[in-house]
C-alpha cells in the first residue's frame, strides 16, 4: 500500500507567503467541514507566517530562514509500510469517508498551546495535507509486531504528511517510524494520536535526514484513564529539525514516557519542545532527554509540565543531560513547570559538561585506544536512555545508530 | 625489570615529584609508604601516562623501553597495570564487555590475535573463580553499584585478565574491611610470578602483613628518604611519618 505518488509541481513554497499558490488544495473534491478546516488554517498561517526567532518559541531555531533558501515545491510525501495490516489505511482516499475520531481529530487542533507561535507549523500542514495514513488499532487487540514506517523526504520538495492514530481501550501496539530522505526537503509532518483506556502505544522515530533537510514534526497525544504512551525520539539528521510534542493527559493513573537522544554535529540545529498537559490526578509523566553536540551544532530543549488544578498526585520528571564534544557547540535549555495543584511530585533538572578526564584515563590505562574510550563514554552516557527502551529490537537499532554515528 | 630514574613531575606549576629512583627487578613487590600529600599518588599515575601530570626530569624505563614517550594505552599494552584506589564507575557499560574490549585492545597492539567469544569467557571464568566475582556482578555496568570490596576485587580481576608485567596497586587496602582486604591480597599473591614485579602503595602497614613486600621505600615531600627490608614497614607503623617529614624538609 501507500506507493509513492509522482510528485506534483503546482504549489510552490513562497518564502513566508506559504499558502499564496496552493489554491488547489481547496479545489479537491473534498467534504465541506475538511475545505472550512482548511481555510481557517490557511488564514492562520497567511496572518502568521513562517516561525522566525522573534517568536519566544523558536527563539533557537530560525524555521523561516532555513525554508527561505530552499526553492520547493509541494510534493505528497513518500509513505512506505513494511507490511498490510487492515487497521492501518491511506488517508488521501477515505478523507470523504472518515470516521468520527479521525474527524474530529482533524477538524480540531489541540488546546492550551500559544495560537500562532506553536501551531503555525501544524496550521500549513492542515492547509496543505494530502496524504498520509490513518491507524486504528481495535480495541483490546495485542499485536506484537510493530508497524515500520518509513517517511522519505524528496529533493526540492516540500511534504506534509499527516497521521491520525486511535489506539483503542486495552490495545497493545508499536509503531517505528523511520525518517530520511535525499537532497534538499522540508518535512513538515502532524501525527495526532489518542491513547485509549488501558491502551500500551509505544512510539519509537529515527531521523537522519541529510544536513540540507528542514524537519518539523508536531505530535500531539491524548492519554485516557489508565492509557501509556511511550515515545523515543533519534535525531541524528537534518540541518535543522524541530520535534514539538504536545500531550494531554485526561484520565487518571496514565502515564507518558517521552524520551530522546540528540547527535548532532556540523552546523546542525536540533530543536525539541514539549508541552505535557495533566489534566487528571495520579498520572506520571517522565522526559528523559540526551544529547551529544559536536563541531558547530545547536541543540535546544523546551520542556514545560503544565499541571492543572484537578491533577493532584501528578508525578512530573523531566531532565535533559548534554555532553559537548567541541567548544564550538551549544546546547539551549529552557525548562518549565507550571504548577496549580498542590499535592504533586514535579522536578526538572538539567545538565551540560564534557567527558570526564578520569574516566577516560581509566579506560586508556586498560588499554582502550583513546578514541574507542571516548567512543565507549559516549555510549555509556547515552545508555541511560537506550536503556529505557521497552523495545528489545528498538533498544538495539538505537544503540547500533549510536555505535556507527560515533564512527562516521 | 622497572626502572625509574630522577624522575620529577609537576600538576599545574606545583611540584610533586623531586626526584624519585627506584629499580623493582622482576619477581619482587615492593612497597611505597607516605604520609598523605607525599605524592605516592602521583606516582601511579605518572607511571600509568596520566596527562594531568608533567614530567620535567627524570625517565622510566620498563625492560628498557621508554615509558614517558608512550600513551596510557600502549604503556597498557606493554605491561603497566594500576589498580586504582578509586576505581570509576562506567554506567551502561556491562563488565564482560569492558573486560573483552580492553583484552582484545591490548592483544592488538601486543600483535596477537584478539579472542572469540567462547575463548574469552573460558579465561574469565578461570580468574573469576578465586576471586569470589560472579556472573551477575560482570552483567552488571562497570563498578556501579559496587561495594568498595567489589570495585577492589574488579581492579585485581582486570589485573589478571590483562596479564601485565609490572602492576601499581594504589592504596588497594583503602575501605575494604579485613575479609575483603584478604581476598583482594590472594588475588595479588596468586599473580606473582618470575616474570612480574609489583608495586604496592599504601598508607598503612595492615595491607603488608597480607601482601608481603621484598622491599619498602619512604615517600615524603616527593623524594624517597629511606629504603629497605619489611622491617621498615613496622618500623614506620609504630613511630609514624614525623621523622621523614622532618628529614625531607
Amino acid at each position: 500500500m501507500a506507493q509513492p505518488t509522482p510528485i506534483k509541481k503546482d504549489h510552490k513554497l513562497d518564502d513566508y507567503n506559504i499558502a499564496t499558490n496552493c489554491n488547489s488544495s481547496f479545489n479537491a473534491a473534498l467534504p465541506e467541514w475538511l475545505k472550512s478546516a482548511r481555510l481557517n488554517a490557511y488564514t492562520d498561517v497567511q496572518q502568521s507566517g513562517l516561525p522566525t526567532p522573534k517568536w519566544e518559541r523558536f527563539k533557537y531555531t530560525n524555521v523561516a530562514q532555513s525554508i527561505k533558501n530552499k526553492n520547493l515545491s509541494y510534493a505528497p510525501a513518500d509513505i512506505s509500510t513494511e507490511r498490510d495490516l487492515n487497521f492501518v489505511t491511506d488517508l488521501t482516499s477515505n478523507l470523504n469517508a472518515l470516521p468520527d475520531w479521525a474527524k474530529s481529530f482533524l477538524s480540531s487542533a489541540p488546546a492550551g498551546q500559544e495560537k500562532y507561535q506553536d501551531m503555525a507549523l501544524w496550521d500549513i500542514n492542515s492547509a496543505l495535507f494530502e496524504n498520509g495514513l490513518i491507524v486504528n488499532i481495535l480495541a483490546h487487540s495485542d499485536q506484537d509486531k510493530p508497524l515500520n514506517l518509513t517517511i522519505k523526504g524528496r529533493n526540492g520538495c516540500h511534504t506534509q504528511p499527516r497521521f491520525l492514530i486511535n489506539a483503542g481501550e486495552n490495545s497493545h501496539f508499536t509503531i517505528n517510524e523511520t525518517h530520511e530522505g535525499e537532497g534538499d526537503f522540508w518535512h513538515n509532518g502532524v501525527t495526532q494520536i489518542h491513547v485509549g483506556k488501558n491502551a500500551t502505544l509505544r512510539h519509537y522515530r529515527f531521523q537522519s535526514n541529510p544536513d540540507n533537510a528542514v524537519h518539523t514534526q508536531n505530535t500531539a497525544v491524548t492519554i485516557e484513564e489508565g492509557g501509556t504512551y511511550e515515545c523515543f525520539t533519534m535525531t541524528m539528521g537534518s540541518g535543522l529539525s524541530r520535534n514539538q510534542i504536545h500531550v494531554s493527559i485526561i484520565g487518571s493513573h496514565a502515564e507518558c514516557i517521552l524520551n530522546g537522544i540528540n547527535l548532532l554535529k556540523h552546523e546542525q540545529i536540533g530543536d525539541t519542545t514539549i508541552t505535557i498537559e495533566h489534566k487528571a490526578p495520579n498520572c506520571t509523566s517522565h522526559q528523559n532527554y540526551r544529547s551529544v553536540l559536536n563541531d558547530q551544532s545547536n541543540g535546544i530543549f523546551q520542556g514545560k509540565v503544565h499541571v492543572h488544578q484537578i491533577a493532584q498526585k501528578t508525578d512530573g520528571y523531566q531532565k535533559s543531560d548534554t555532553l559537548l564534544l567541541s567548544d564550538t557547540a551549544q546546547m539551549n535549555t529552557k525548562p518549565e513547570l507550571e504548577i496549580y495543584a498542590d499535592d504533586v511530585k514535579c522536578s526538572h533538572g538539567t545538565t551540560t559538561g564534557k567527558l570526564e578526564d578520569t574516566p577516560l584515563f581509566y579506560l586508556r590505562s586498560r588499554g582502550i585506544p583513546e578514541d574507542e574510550a571516548r567512543a565507549l563514554l559516549i555510549q555509556s552516557f547515552l545508555g541511560d536512555i537506550t536503556e529505557r527502551i521497552s523495545d528489545e529490537h528498538i533498544r538495539e537499532m538505537a544503540i547500533n545508530q549510536v555505535i556507527s554515528w560515533l564512527k562516521a | 625489570m622497572l626502572k625509574i630514574n630522577n624522575l620529577h613531575a609537576n600538576i599545574d606549576d606545583t611540584k610533586i615529584l623531586k626526584g624519585i629512583s627506584l629499580e623493582i627487578p622482576d619477581g619482587e613487590v615492593h612497597a611505597i609508604m607516605g604520609p598523605n600529600g607525599s605524592g605516592k599518588s602521583t606516582l601511579s599515575y605518572v607511571l600509568a601516562g596520566r596527562e594531568d601530570y608533567e614530567v620535567t626530569e627524570g625517565s622510566i624505563a620498563l625492560d628498557g623501553i621508554d615509558m614517558l614517550e608512550l600513551s596510557p594505552e600502549e604503556r597498557a599494552a606493554a605491561g603497566i597495570f594500576l589498580a586504582f584506589q578509586y576505581p570509576v564507575e562506567i554506567p551502561g557499560v556491562q563488565g564482560t564487555t569492558f573486560l573483552k574490549t580492553a583484552l582484545n585492545a591490548i592483544r592488538k597492539q601486543r600483535g596477537e590475535s584478539e579472542l572469540d567469544a567462547l575463548d574469552f569467557l573460558k579465561l574469565m571464568k578461570q580468574k573469576t573463580k578465586n576471586l569470589g566475582i560472579s556472573d551477575e556482578m560482570l552483567k552488571r555496568a562497570v563498578n556501579v553499584g559496587f561495594s568498595g570490596g567489589e570495585k577492589k576485587r574488579n581492579e585485581v580481576l582486570q589485573m589478571a585478565m590483562l596479564d601485565p608485567k609490572f602492576c601499581v596497586l594504589d592504596e588497594t587496602d583503602s575501605g575494604l574491611d579485613i575479609d575483603a582486604l584478604k581476598i583482594v591480597a590472594d588475588g595479588v599473591n596468586a599473580m606473582r610470578a618470575e616474570n612480574r614485579s609489583f608495586l604496592v602503595i599504601t598508607h598503612y602497614q595492615r595491607l603488608l602483613d597480607y601482601i608481603k613486600p621484598d622491599k619498602v621505600h619512604v615517600l615524603a615531600k616527593g623524594r624517597i628518604v629511606k629504603s629497605g627490608g619489611p622491617e621498615l614497614a613496622h618500623e614506620l607503623e609504630e613511630k609514624g611519618y614525623a621523622e621523614f617529614l622532618q628529614e625531607a624538609a
